[in-house]
């Protein structure tokens, strides 16, 4: 019942392949997550505004949508720009780079949300005695605020990359040959869809949980200091 | 006196709203140097309020700081409300007066030892290893060189306001600014800081104290300013204070205590 003839390792490559996107997309993610709260939280109306915008939109648009509308929206969108101004070209996107970007620039507005709360929860007495001691704004925000709010970011962050990385599945649309890409090839092939699906469940789950394990070696890691053991 | 003391801190005129609670309503004080000034009332009268626009954490709604010979300068936003106008000039002023807080607010990322080199290392830009060779003075000093390298959380209340202090004096400051340094801990470990703090007493030190001690703020205090509802309702020496104070109000609060 579980014999994969010989697409295991179109599998294991596809779930290969899901793990690159997921920690590109997370790179972004954080990235952008971290910059964008930052802004909302600089109460620059110019920063702010922008901030705002990217995560209200964002958050209320369908992963799905967004990956189609990058991936065989944009290339339209520029040629038909292109043939506007009398040019014929062809564009075509990478389905790994399109991807990854759309699913980071998603769940970076998720992010933006997990670093504006961790910022806010570092006490305000941490940093009045920063300030008290003649900390500029800068330095207390990279030596105080920045290592303390990673305690309050961790458990929402790992959270983001359990949704990512199951989000990552719909890059399958897309062509790529990731994990759930591989299993449906994989299954139509050897005419065995539990087999297939079931092994990438696997795959998919194997992947969580180590996900999780480094979470809570992370999460003790931030916590030094603050919980007595 | 032939000495002529020069003025650590003065303030004039003070006045302070949060939104349309007026909290200061026209405070004018002056510590010199090696004075001990305690601020003394009832919760709400205003005694850290007054003690955190001395240090610029609050910015007065208006009046004029002065902290050794500089003036410091205030402005008007665009909302119309007074700021601090050069926040390099009240960086610097405020590395001069260190203060120790109710609540410690010792950085919890941190070790003992840790909290206390941060600023000297970092505002100072002391060298390190004599910014750590200093600390371990001033936590011998506190009574808690064994407990360089903990945690604050794995420390006792008295314990940690004991760093507190060993990290405001790791700044070298002109002046100690203590915020109800006791009012956060148990009953019993109040005296050791409060033993601490007659230390720096004994050694001249400058310090502008909001407190709830009343003992103690009789015992080692130059001056005694008594706060009701945002305006210096009485003051003067201890002897005075709590003697025979001519404000009914300060006689008042004193004898609801105990």
């Amino acid at each position: 019942m579980f014999d994969l003839e010989g697409y295991g390792h179109l599998l294991w490559e596809g779930g290969l392949l899901t793990l690159k996107v997921g920690v590109f997309s997370m790179v972004i993610a954080l990235f952008l997550g971290l910059v964008m709260a930052m802004c909302k939280l600089s109460k620059i109306w110019i920063l702010d505004f922008p901030a705002g915008v990217y995560t209200t939109v964002i958050r209320g648009i369908p992963e799905l949508v967004l990956i189609l509308l990058v991936y065989y929206g944009g290339p339209t969108l520029i040629q038909d720009f292109a043939a506007m101004l009398g040019r014929d070209i062809y564009v075509d996107l990478n389905p790994f780079f399109a991807g990854s970007m759309t699913i980071g620039f998603i769940y970076g507005a998720f992010a933006t949300e997990v670093f504006r709360g961790a910022f806010m929860a570092v006490p305000r007495g941490q940093i009045e005695a920063a300030r008290a001691c003649g900390m500029g704004p800068f330095l207390a925000f990279r030596r105080i605020q920045m290592p303390q709010m990673w305690r309050f970011a961790i458990p929402g962050l790992g959270n983001v990359w359990m949704v990512l990385i199951k989000a990552t599945a719909l890059i399958s649309v897309i062509q790529l040959p990731e994990l759930m890409r591989s299993a449906d090839v994989a299954a139509r092939s050897t005419r065995k869809p539990f087999t297939c699906f079931f092994m990438a469940s696997l795959i998919y789950l194997l992947i969580t949980i180590l996900s999780l394990v480094f979470q809570q070696w992370a999460e003790k890691r931030a916590n030094r200091g603050v919980r007595r053991e | 006196m032939d000495e002529l003391k020069k003025v650590a801190v003065r303030a004039e005129n003070i006045y302070k709203s949060f939104g349309s609670l007026e909290v200061l309503k026209g405070i004018t004080f002056e510590a010199d140097e090696g004075d001990v000034i305690s601020l003394i009332g009832s919760s709400g009268s205003g005694k850290s309020t007054f003690l955190r626009c001395i240090n610029l954490l609050e910015a007065p709604t208006s009046g004029e700081i002065i902290v050794g010979n500089e003036h410091i300068r205030l402005k008007k936003n665009r909302k119309g409300k007074i700021v601090t106008a050069d926040r390099k000039q009240v960086d610097r002023v405020r590395t001069k007066l260190a203060m120790v807080f109710q609540h410690f607010n010792l950085w919890s990322h941190m070790t003992v030892l840790e909290n206390i080199i941060e600023a000297p290392v970092h505002v100072l830009k002391k060298n390190k290893k004599d910014a750590k060779d200093r600390g371990m003075e001033l936590l011998e000093k506190v009574g808690i060189a064994d407990r360089y390298h903990y945690f604050p959380a794995q420390l006792s209340g008295g314990q940690q306001q004991r760093a507190g202090i060993a990290r405001a004096l790791a700044m070298e400051p002109d002046v100690l600014l203590f915020d109800e340094p006791t009012s956060a801990l148990d009953p019993e470990l109040v005296g050791e800081v409060l033993k601490v703090m007659k230390d720096l007493v004994k050694e001249g030190r400058t310090m502008i104290m909001a407190t709830h001690e009343m003992g103690f703020a009789r015992e080692v205090s130059s001056h005694v300013i008594f706060l009701d509802q945002g305006i210096t309702e009485d003051e003067g020496p201890p002897s005075y204070i709590f003697g025979k104070p001519e404000s009914e109000r300060c006689r008042l609060f004193l004898s609801n205590l105990v």
